[in-house]
């Protein structure tokens, strides 16, 4: 009876956890986006290199 | 062009469902903390991050060793990559370890061993980043690469390290910790069973990545070389 009353609640840090997972997920995602980018521009090069050397032979 | 191999795309599906899974014991499997309460979950995810930014350092520092000695670019690619995903994994250790700071000892940031050894191997690692932009010659590049990677792998041990020998309010979460640590929790069954699990999802992402990334440095080196080509 006694711990139960003098037992605390925990913090109230929800908007912390909310803030950080915000962050984890959305530089991780940000990060998987930027390699599909740039996957997408060097093929879009490479594509363009290929026909330039083609046209030189 | 070359396709994606079987491999990696089962790497792809078994890494997302392990995140998944992940996500989950740490919202509902994982037990509320009784001092610091919902804050406390990023603890989870923020030493997974933590994890996979010393791992790829590591990498890089021995594929520095491996390009000095076979000159072999591939090593470069390698490194470079590895350098990359941890400079990302580990500027969300640091964000995410402030925001925790902030809900668990009231400060966003503290000049304390650790965070600041993170800080310096996190700048040292941008200098690597920007550094090598500045070197035209590959070759020349990969080197300075390989030997930065080395050399700026000092740091990384020292930050580990550095919530053991020095007076520190972190936590220590493997070992015993300081005296002033604040912020330090029991683990329960559950809670350990949690912390083990990011561990090893975060370890599938860093390989799935890296294996991602290496083929990025493969197509941008073959890229630059039918560039070099076609100038000429």
């Amino acid at each position: 009876m006694l711990n139960t009353i003098l037992q605390q609640a925990p913090a109230e840090t929800t908007r912390y956890m909310v803030a950080g997972y915000s962050v984890i997920f959305s530089v991780i995602f940000l990060y998987v986006v930027s390699l599909i980018v740039r996957r997408r521009n060097l093929k879009r090069d490479l594509e363009i290199l290929d026909e330039l050397e083609s046209k030189e032979k | 062009m070359e396709s994606k191999p079987r491999l990696l795309a089962i790497l792809d599906i078994v890494t997302i469902l392990l995140f998944i899974t992940a996500v989950g014991m740490v919202f509902f499997y994982a037990p509320l903390e009784a001092v610091m309460g919902q804050v406390q979950r990023v603890f989870y995810f923020h030493v997974a991050n933590a994890w996979v930014g010393m791992l790829g350092f590591l990498v890089a520092a021995i594929a520095g060793v491996a390009f000095l000695r076979k000159s072999d670019r591939k090593w470069d690619i390698v490194g470079m990559a590895a350098v990359e995903i941890s400079f990302v994994f580990f500027f969300i250790a640091i964000v995410s370890g402030s925001i925790w700071a902030r809900g668990s000892w009231g400060t966003w940031w503290t000049w304390d061993p650790r965070l600041t050894t993170a800080a310096i191997v996190e700048l040292v690692y941008a200098a690597y980043l920007m550094l090598r932009q500045g070197i035209e010659d590959p070759d020349r590049r990969a080197r300075f690469g390989a030997v930065y990677a080395i050399l700026s792998f000092i740091s990384v041990p020292l930050t580990f390290i550095s919530i053991r020998i020095f007076r520190t309010i972190h936590p220590v979460i493997i070992g015993s910790g300081a005296a002033g640590a604040e912020g330090s929790f029991e683990m329960t069954p559950k809670m350990l069973q949690t912390f083990m699990f990011s561990l090893l999802t975060f370890s599938f992402i860093f390989a799935d990545l890296l294996w991602h990334r290496i083929r990025l440095g493969k197509l941008a080196d073959k890229t630059e070389n039918l560039r070099l080509k076609v100038l000429q």
